[in-house]
């Protein structure tokens, strides 16, 4: 039996509460265990709303999201929660860490809503931690470098071992070399757990890094309505 | 160690410390007040009763029965007025008396009240108000006077210690000690110039014979010492006066103006196994015709002050109640003006797979937890509290009041902050479950 894709989206439609155009329209992407796709578009096209649908934060107005062969939005409530936090890692391009907390605390939070002992818990943190270059666990994640801020982002979406990392324009706050480092950490981690990667950018240079490169625009279906993006979205 | 749920309230807590120490200390506060004056209420009225014991009656030259009551039983101050021998002499002839016994006060030892009295104080009286002196052997009785160590004084010139008094001065059997003309109130209420250099009436050593079993009234904190010997060293002074070569004075000494008293103990005569009688009201009321007297019915002199008080009671109770209200109200306020700073983690905590549920109760519990500790607080703050105010009604009006906390009312009560703080955590934690997830992970700016 062959496994089920790290992620199906089909017939997808999002709009926001009052609006009469869609803000996402993906009529199909699927994404292969460990493949790693980069989806492209403008600023404001609906990447990060894409992303979004697809960690289970917002409904979509129609179609369906499935990853890792379970249909994201069938799952109700705090089921979906548990999923995202087992089968879904983010980064984000704020890197989103948990302020006050240390390196290893960010790491730790990220298994606390997952099935992973709780034993396992520290030295698992510490040494995901290490793998991506990090040596002081403890230290508070505000006193660490951006760079070292962005690897401790990348070992918390990896926590779990989950079957696709989103991450949501990972480079943008990074500077050139920066930028090409961290992304080099993200691939080759997803890699290393064998998890899919679906990257947005609106960064050409990063096309050169991925095998597989989608337009938004591409993703829906010419018969169907063109997404319109909200200005300055 | 792993993350847990109350990893992140303590550093939530812990990073906004100058908010969290402050609500805490607002919860303190407000169980602390609380405490106390329930604590306070309930000690302070079981030590006015204790007080008044198994007498019917206190017969003084006081301005009112509860100024005669206040100085003759709680040593407030000590009676200005006496009475002299030959109206002793006539109130003992007045009632068919289970006991009459004369009380001096006036004297003194640092700073203790020192009641002078007959034997009979120590076999007839009792701070127990169900100890009934005539009750038959086989008859189910309140407690007399127990001798920690000692007995009671039987010859001139022996004094007996309450236990507190005891305890305070250090006194051993054995010990010899003399007295000082007056009080510590008596001299600040009079301005005396001997304020700092008071008389001492050192031409007579008292030996210390018996310590008593603290009783819980205010008598534990009092010396008692013989009448006959009070009435030598006052005529002592008086006849130095007059002769300031006078070498000693005995009883043979003493003329009917040293004779004096300043309080008398009544109790009417009862049948076994009731501490009340029939004639109590007529010998009141038979006494109450003599204008140069006070009489007191101890017991409800004490049920009135307490009647007037227990208003003030409620109403105090009542704001400590307020207080604690408005301890809940500053937590939601903690907590909800926190809410802005912390969208964007309950988001991050979201992404991770924290349910809302688990946000909500996160939130829910952090205003628990302040309650309990601010709880915790008031416990400590009111043992602390109510020692400190029991101390000062001690000294200033030797009220004896040793606060006693029902462990099932400090339990109700921190329980009570708890879910009151639970319950001003519910709009935080409503804010918090309904934290929109996709908006706070927006890059700020």
């Amino acid at each position: 039996m062959t496994a089920p894709p790290a992620l199906e989206v089909v017939n997808l439609r999002f709009r926001y509460p009052g609006s009469t155009e869609d803000v996402v329209h993906v009529s199909s992407l699927r994404v292969d265990a460990a493949e790693a796709v980069l989806l492209t578009g403008a600023s404001g096209s609906g990447k990060s709303t894409l992303l979004q649908l697809i960690a289970g934060l917002m409904d979509p107005a129609a179609g369906t999201i499935r990853v890792a062969g379970r249909e994201v939005h069938a799952l109700g409530g705090a089921k979906r929660d548990l999923f995202r936090g087992s089968s879904i890692g983010m980064v984000f391009q704020t890197f989103n860490l948990l302020q006050g907390f240390s390196a290893a605390e960010n790491v730790m939070a990220a298994l606390m809503f997952s099935e992973v002992p709780k034993r396992e818990h520290r030295g698992r943190a510490v040494e995901l931690l290490k793998t991506v270059g990090i040596e002081t666990p403890d230290r508070e994640v505000t006193r660490l470098s951006i760079g070292q801020q962005q690897r401790v982002a990348v070992a918390r979406a990896a926590a779990t071992s989950p079957a696709i990392v989103l991450a949501d324009e990972p480079t943008a706050s990074l500077d050139p070399d920066s930028g090409d480092a961290a992304m080099d950490l993200i691939q080759s981690t997803c890699a290393s757990i064998g998890a899919a990667l679906v990257c947005t950018s609106h960064d050409p240079a990063m096309r050169s890094r991925f095998q597989r490169v989608e337009s938004l625009d591409r993703l829906s279906a010419p018969s169907q309505q063109q997404p319109t993006e909200p200005a300055g979205a | 160690m792993a993350m847990t749920d109350f990893t992140i309230i303590r550093r939530s807590m812990t990073s906004r410390m100058f908010s969290t120490v402050t609500t805490i200390v607002t919860v303190a506060v407000a169980v602390t007040l609380m405490l106390t004056l329930l604590s306070m209420r309930d000690s302070g009225r079981r030590a006015f009763e204790r007080g008044t014991g198994n007498m019917h009656m206190l017969i003084s030259r006081d301005a009112s029965p509860l100024v005669s009551v206040l100085n003759g039983i709680f040593y407030a101050d000590p009676p200005a007025r006496p009475i002299d021998q030959a109206k002793l002499e006539e109130l003992g002839d007045a009632f068919p008396a289970s006991f009459f016994i004369p009380t001096q006060q006036g004297d003194s030892y640092l700073g203790l009240p020192v009641l002078a009295t007959v034997p009979e104080f120590f076999t007839r009286f009792s701070p127990d108000p169900n100890f009934n002196p005539d009750a038959r052997p086989d008859e189910p009785n309140g407690s007399p006077w127990v001798f920690a160590e000692g007995r009671a004084f039987e010859r001139s010139f022996e004094v007996v210690f309450g236990a507190r008094a005891a305890r305070e001065t250090s006194i051993q059997l054995g010990d010899r000690i003399v007295l000082t003309h007056g009080t510590d109130v008596s001299r600040k209420a009079a301005d005396r110039a001997d304020l700092f250099e008071p008389h001492v009436h050192e031409e007579y050593e008292y030996e210390v014979v018996g310590i008593l079993e603290p009783t819980g009234s205010a008598h534990d904190r009092a010396v008692f010492s013989d009448l006959t010997s009070s009435w030598i060293i006052h005529a002592h002074d008086r006849r130095k006066l007059e002769d300031p070569d006078v070498a000693a004075t005995t009883e043979a000494d003493l003329i009917p103006a040293d004779r004096l008293v300043t309080g008398i103990y009544g109790r009417v005569a009862t049948r076994p196994g009731s501490n009340v009688s029939a004639v109590i009201p007529s010998v009141l009321s038979g006494l109450r015709t003599d204008p140069t007297i006070t009489v007191a019915q101890p017991k409800e002199e004490i049920d009135s002050l307490f009647n007037i008080v227990s208003n003030i009671d409620q109403i105090l109770i009542a704001m400590a109640a307020a207080v604690l209200v408005s301890s809940g109200i500053a937590i939601m306020l903690a907590l909800y003006n926190s809410m802005e700073q912390r969208k964007r983690q309950v988001a991050v905590l979201r992404v991770l797979g924290c349910s809302r549920g688990r946000v909500f109760g996160l939130v829910l519990t952090e205003s628990a937890v302040i309650g309990l500790l601010g709880g915790a607080a008031g416990v400590l703050g009111a043992l602390i509290g109510s020692q400190t105010v029991a101390g000062a009604l001690r000294a200033r009006i030797g009220l004896v009041v040793d606060p006693v906390f029902e462990p099932r009312l400090m339990l109700a009560i921190v329980l009570g902050t708890v879910l009151l703080a639970a319950l001003a955590g519910l709009v935080p934690s409503v804010l918090a479950y309904r934290t929109p997830v996709a908006k706070n992970l927006r890059p700020i700016g």
